[in-house]
């Protein structure tokens, strides 16, 4: 009853109503969808990170982590190997050498990470193979081939077939180098990491580092996320010095970005809500005053306070519900559109490689969401209500009829 | 005047009304103004720590260096035109630099590093060396050693008066090798910077190098304040062009550029739906005033009051209003952007982490850029005068016996 009239009484001022509802639903459209867009940004770069570099989870001598000196491999590799191979939770691994060196051509030299990797296995745990722009990926065959991002390509003035020296220290410290010819270019998302990486296959590594074993790093790709801690958990009792990492370990700042984010986002949407709410207390406490007399008539015919209370708590929740889900809707819609065909932010392209994230984004809302953000509409109607029921009950009745 | 004092009491006669009008303006500029100082101050960090104290806001080469950067492309330096350039008022001092790429190795381990050739003596006003130093000292320009940034130095786990072993390519492909003793280490503030680069006296440089009398570029010591491109094209237009290529940092450094202004464009997009959703709120407000006060101006109107007096009324009332919310809000987020300004906002922990792998220092401090202010105040004042396009249309259209038959 109390429901129905407050409904009826939004509609009483039709324009006043639809400003008020059309900026709950403007604002919770907008503010939604820029929330998706960071969300499916930030999303985009923790998958990038995860397939390009990191993978699941990784093995590495404790001692290698602390200064990646190429000297600290993994001692026992064919046991973790056959431990890994016989998990069934495991998709698939790969095995690399990591050295600090230099990359010179007849431009100059450059500092570079040299991984050393099967040219069979890596394409299985990472996507680095796929991003060739010109040449192709490591082939199994030839003498020192290389595989080199644009971006150091272009620095060092160097195209496919061009041969460059990798520099660097061996396994007894002496300075040794070897000439690659260029097989491959390749561009990922993040230009910095095309600048810092060179590929060449682990065994001309072993080779030059005069050693049979040059593994640093084993990198497993799992079934799915699930797998991962249990996974982690069996392979460090078997391996105790072994530093075995999953993703969020190896690189803290991926897990911690989400964090971060998920708070600035509710930080947003609070500021935004609290910005609607002006707009709600003002007209419903217009709404009030201007219905003096007959709220003072209300009173005198024996409606009692709670009762006015409650029905000018309706009709702002109203208002609020007019709008929370209609904006909620749109914001869905445009979700779940753009998700299917991306956000083309090509013209900031550059500026948004330079941290790793692909120009193109796919915007993405945890259903959670939606949810949170009902209750905090609804949390936010019954606030805005407060001060112009408070006002309302305040009145004294018959004053309130004499008012014109 | 009259119509002035009219709207200033019209303001008044229903206080709420106006307040809570005036507190949603208010908080709009108040979380403008605080927001998009802390971004902009974040940007002018990020572009001092990595222009200003480094790289200059504009530095001359030989034509082509930019593009390839190798020590092939040097320059004699030439004192004429380091007078001819100071001679400028916007320009303290020209630094000359040969900077040049090296294997840098210790018993154990080795990195790739950057070697940059300084004179000591010019570069207080840039680099900050003594400033910097966390260790040892800073190197006279005759001295045969070098000074290492604190994340390299830690790699190396090298100390003052330890040796550093330099491998390298010189000029014209000549083999540059040299041992060297660490003077000092400093502590720069780019962490990029900060883990990769030597620095090496010049005249040491340029004999490591092979390349006597030479640089690579002249680094120009100016204010960011200074317009940097109008200097740039001024001084262009007096320098060699076939010779010389005179780059302003936003050349060098597209990448800086663009990655602010997307962040940027982020900040204003948020802002947006903030303004957007103030402006219905204001909206509403005058449009309640409007309806509620129709029998009021049909009144004025008969009585003789020309409508477009009315109109300007309404619209001193409005802007009125915008006035003291703007006002309001830029004092109550001065104090807030003050204080990150003298004591910029330290990230912890991880956050100072990721920070620091972007190649940024993990503090935030405001802006006080008075431009900020400026821009919001005048946001918030035209979108109140568009709104009073609104009770415009009712008051022109309004007819007065109709009106006042309430």
């Amino acid at each position: 009853m109390l429901l129905k009239i407050a409904w009826r009484n939004i509609w009483r001022k039709k324009l006043r109503s639809a400003v008020v509802i059309t900026s709950i639903v403007l604002g919770i459209w907008a503010g939604l969808f820029v929330i998706a867009l960071s969300a499916g940004v930030n999303q985009q770069r923790k998958v990038s990170v995860i397939e390009n570099s990191i993978s699941h989870v990784q093995y590495h001598d404790p001692k290698f982590l602390e200064d990646r000196n190429a000297k600290w491999v993994i001692e026992d590799i064919d046991e973790v190997r056959s431990s890994i191979e016989t998990d069934t939770t495991v998709l698939n691994y790969t095995m690399r050498g990591l050295v600090n060196g230099m990359a010179s051509s007849a431009r100059g030299g450059n500092g570079v990470i040299i991984n050393g990797v099967d040219p069979e296995m890596e394409p299985n745990v990472t996507t680095i193979d796929d991003h060739v722009v010109e040449g192709t990926w490591l082939p199994p065959e030839g003498r020192y081939p290389v595989y080199l991002g644009q971006a150091l390509a272009e620095k060092m003035n160097v195209h496919v077939r061009s041969k460059i020296v990798l520099t660097f220290q061996d396994r007894n410290s002496e300075i040794v180098a070897g000439a690659f010819r260029v097989a491959g270019i390749f561009k990922t998302v993040s230009k910095k990491y095309d600048e810092m990486n060179v590929f060449v296959r682990l065994d001309d590594l072993e080779h030059l580092l005069h050693t049979e074993n040059g593994v640093n790093e084993v990198a497993v790709l799992l079934e799915n996320f699930e797998v991962i801690p249990p996974f982690v958990e069996r392979q460090r009792s078997k391996f105790e010095e072994l530093e075995i990492e999953p993703w969020n370990e190896i690189s803290p700042e991926l897990g911690y970005v989400d964090e971060m984010m998920e708070i600035f986002l509710y930080l947003f949407l609070g500021i935004l809500l609290a910005a609607l709410s002006f707009g709600i207390v003002n007209t419903m406490l217009m709404a009030v005053l201007e219905r003096k007399r007959e709220l003072g008539m209300l009173m005198s015919v024996g409606m009692n306070k709670a009762r006015i209370f409650a029905m000018i708590t309706f009709e702002t929740i109203a208002i609020a519900i007019a709008g929370g889900p209609l904006g909620i809707v749109l914001a869905w819609l445009t979700i779940v559109y753009f998700q299917s065909v991306g956000l083309d932010l090509s013209f900031y392209a550059q500026g948004l490689e330079e941290f790793g994230i692909d120009p193109i984004v796919y915007p993405y809302l945890d259903v959670q969401y939606y949810w949170t953000l009902a209750l905090m509409v609804i949390v936010m109607a019954i606030l805005a209500s407060i001060y112009p029921a408070r006002k309302a009950l305040k009145m004294n009745p018959a004053e309130a009829v004499r008012a014109i | 005047m009259m119509l002035l004092k009219l709207a200033y009491r019209n303001l008044w006669r229903n206080k709420r009304r106006t307040y809570i009008t005036i507190a949603s303006v208010l908080f709009a500029v108040f979380f403008a103004v605080i927001l998009r100082s802390m971004q902009l101050g974040v940007y002018e960090l990020m572009i001092e720590n990595v222009v200003g104290y480094y790289s200059g806001y504009v530095q001359v080469h030989k034509k082509g260096y930019w593009d390839e950067q190798t020590i092939d492309n040097v320059i004699y330096y030439s004192d004429s035109l380091s007078v001819e350039i100071e001679s400028r008022g916007e320009v303290q001092h020209v630094l000359p630099r040969l900077e040049g790429f090296v294997l840098a190795a210790t018993q154990e381990l080795t990195k790739g590093s950057i070697v940059n050739g300084i004179d000591p003596t010019k570069e207080g006003g840039m680099l900050q060396l003594q400033e910097k130093l966390s260790d040892g000292k800073v190197f006279e320009l005759n001295d045969r050693s070098v000074m290492l940034g604190e994340g390299l130095a830690e790699y190396f786990r090298l100390s003052t008066g330890d040796t550093i072993v330099m491998l390298g390519q010189g000029y014209h492909g000549i083999s540059a090798r040299g041992k060297y003793p660490v003077a000092g280490i400093v502590k720069l503030n780019s962490p990029l910077l900060n883990d990769n680069l030597i620095f090496m006296p010049l005249p040491e440089a340029q004999w490591f190098y092979g390349a006597e009398g030479m640089v690579t570029s002249y680094v120009l010591d100016m204010n960011y304040n200074d317009n940097v491109p109008k200097f740039t094209r001024s001084l262009e237009a007096q320098m060699d062009t076939s010779k010389y290529e005179l780059m302003a940092w936003q050349e060098m450094m597209p990448e800086l550029v663009q990655a602010i202004q997307a962040d940027s464009a982020g900040g204003q997009i948020m802002l947006f739906i903030l303004y957007m959703v103030i402006t219905f709120g204001m909206f509403g407000t005058v449009l309640m005033m409007t309806a509620e006060r129709h029998y009021e101006f049909g009144v004025l109107i008969s009585i003789g009051m020309k409508r477009w007096q009315l109109a300007i009324t309404v619209l001193y009332e409005t802007i009125m209003i915008s006035l003291i919310g703007v006002a309001s809000g830029l004092i109550a987020a001065l104090p807030i952007v003050l204080y990150f300004h003298n004591n910029p906002l330290d990230l912890g922990g991880r956050t100072a982490e990721t920070v620091e792998d972007y190649g940024f220092e993990a503090v935030m401090p405001a802006s006080l850029d008075p431009s900020i202010s400026i821009t919001h105040a005048t946001i918030i004042l035209v979108i109140s005068i568009i709104i009073t396009i609104y009770p415009m249309i009712v008051l022109s259209r309004l007819k007065p016996v109709k009106a006042m038959h309430v």
